[in-house]
Order: C-alpha cells, then structure tokens, then sequence
C-alpha cells in the first residue's frame, strides 16, 4: 500500500491549487481523479474573472495548472475514490482499483449537475438528455429541444439555444417533456460528489462538507475545499482560495 | 470506413468544447499505446451528417469499432485508464 503526506481527493482547480501548496511544502502528494483532471471549469469556454490571463478557455487554464501540479512533485491517479477509513493518526484511501495512506486528507471533489428526476427520465424515453447546452447544443441545429430548470443557468441555457434549435421548449422539475423535443437540457441545479464518505465527515442536509473559512473537517485531519465546502461563494478564484487555505492548513497538522 | 479485421475509434469532439480538448493529449497517448487501432477524430461541426448516422447525442464522444461494427462507446471524459479497460474487454 503506498503510503503519501497527503492525499486529496478531486483534481479540479481546488485540489490542484491544493497539491501545489503541498508540493511545494515539500510534503508527498497523491491527487486522485476519477475522471479527468480540471473539473467543473474545463465546460468553459472563455473566463474572464480569472485574474492575469483574461478570456483564458476553462480547458486551457486547467491544463497549464495541471502541468504545474505535476512539475512541482504532485502525483495524480485516475482512480474513483470509493471510501476512507481513520486508524490511529493514519487515512486510507480506498479507490476502486488501489488503497493509499495518508497522514492529511483534503477533500475537492466539487459538484456535479443534479440528475433529471425518475419520472422525467421516463417520460425521456430514447431522447438525449444533456448537462451542457454549450457542450451539446450544436448537435441539434434546427431541432426543437427542451430546457428543464427554473434558476439562472436554465436560462441562459435557452438563450444559448435559441439561436441554435428550431424552437426551446421550457418546462419545469416534474413537467411532462413536451413531445416534439428531441433532446433534454437538464439545468435544476448542483449537487456536491460527496456520497462516498457517508457519515465520515459531517455534512448539511445537502450532502455538503461542514467547515469554515479554515477549511478544517468535523476529523482532525481531513480538510475540505472547493465547492463541495459548506460556503456562499463558488467562484474559480474562491475554489482556488481553498486550495491554498486547506493545503497550509493540513502541512501545519503534519507537523 | 473500417478494414477487416481491424479496430477504429472514432473521437467525436469538436474545437469549442473543453473537456474534448482535454481529452486530446489522453488519446494521443492511447493511440501510441496501440498503433494497430484506427483513430479518427471527427469534427461534428464538419461532419453532421456522421454524429447523426451514429446517434452523438454528447460530446466528446468515443465509438470502438470492431471490423466496421460498433462494440463499445463511452460519452464525456474518461482517463486512459478507461480506454484501456475498453480496449481490453474488446480483445479479451
């Protein structure tokens, strides 16, 4: 089993920014991703709110962050972090190809986009059903879609695809799909990929990680950053703060 | 669009779309890994006609091909590890 000073889970700009700090620490790091590294961002097309490289793409900034990362001593492995466990003052890191041990654990798994209900996935049937109208939207030129959600990303969903699909239907949670669509834009909002730590850390009644501005976990030892912290502002630069914030903070618990 | 056979992988994406740049360097390396496989990247802004005859309804999109036949396909990001274990359950 190979051991790590800290091991954090997720490899979005929150856990990145994070293996930079304990890089760099000169503390061992292991980032586990089960996807690809970058996140949530990477949907992005052009930022301008991320200081210093104005208009910079999601994808382009994340890679340029990774290669740091990397550069610095991080270690990043491409395994679905399935469960952890505390003995002593030890982690393990349970994946589901690999089990690692950590004196700290930071937790940035992030969010990911609130699944469409059972029964509207029914009345789906065989049609697409897409998180992303600027990822998926060109693949219905000239066809009606339909846009599921009532808040703010719902609508600049269909704005987006109004200049695209033939007509955009707009219907709420639980509406039945009106029948010419072809394809399901779901936008009802985010939920944090915390289901793996069960009753680990305490979380709220959403599933989020319970800390403060400190980042610092219901465990010693386990710190949280990103948008799957319990927190008002979820920005780029905010993730990216936490990152910073829970790295110091679990090089300090390390000793 | 396939020999006898042979193996392709067909990469729907398309130049706007992130997570198909991010998925780039990945099938470069896979591709290295395995030079008997067939990658063909597929524009689905040039090529709609294409994601339509294969049912892209997300991208990036990966279709495993198998003598010409459709055996595998995953949709959205996936480490190289996931191809790997495509590419072995289509050997295996």
């Amino acid at each position: 089993m190979k051991e790590y000073d800290v091991i954090i889970v997720g490899a979005g700009i929150a856990g990145l920014t994070a293996a930079i700090y304990v890089a760099r620490a000169n503390k061992t790091v292991l980032v586990l991703e089960s996807k690809i590294h970058g996140g949530q961002i990477i949907n992005t097309f052009k930022i301008d709110n991320w200081p210093g490289d104005y208009g910079v793409s999601g994808a382009n900034l994340m890679q340029k962050i990774y290669a740091q990362a990397v550069d610095l001593g991080a270690k990043v492995e491409y395994e679905d972090a399935v469960g952890i466990t505390k003995k002593d003052d030890k982690f393990t890191v349970v994946t589901d190809d690999n089990e690692y041990i950590a004196g700290a654990v930071i937790l940035a798994m992030g969010t990911e986009p609130r699944k469409l209900s059972e029964k509207q996935t029914k009345d789906a049937g065989k049609r697409a059903i897409s998180y992303c109208a600027t990822c998926d939207g060109a693949l219905y030129k000239g066809k009606p879609v339909v846009v599921v959600g009532s808040g703010n990303t719902a609508k600049h969903e269909i704005a987006y695809l109004k200049n695209i699909a033939s007509e955009v239907y707009h219907i709420h949670h639980d509406d039945p799909i009106p029948e010419p669509a072809v394809a399901v834009f779901v936008a009802i909002g985010r939920v944090p990929n915390t289901g793996f730590l069960k009753d680990f850390v305490k979380m709220d009644s959403k599933g989020y990680v319970v800390a403060g501005e400190d980042c610092h976990t219901s465990v010693k030892g386990v710190f949280v950053a990103g948008d799957c912290r319990t927190k008002s502002v979820r920005q780029l630069v905010t993730a990216s703060a936490d990152g910073a914030v829970s790295a110091i903070e679990a090089v300090q618990y390390l000793g | 669009m396939s020999e006898e056979n042979s193996i392709e992988l067909l990469d729907f994406y398309a130049d706007w779309c992130g997570p198909c740049q991010m998925m780039k360097p990945v099938v470069a390396e896979f591709e290295k890994a395995h030079p008997e496989m067939r990658v063909t990247p597929i524009n689905i802004d040039d090529e709609e006609e294409l994601a339509e005859k294969y049912g892209v309804s997300t991208i990036p999109c990966f279709v495993f091909l198998k003598d010409g036949n459709e055996v595998l396909r995953e949709a959205g990001v996936v480490p190289l590890k996931k191809l790997e274990k495509m590419w072995g359950k289509i050997n295996g």
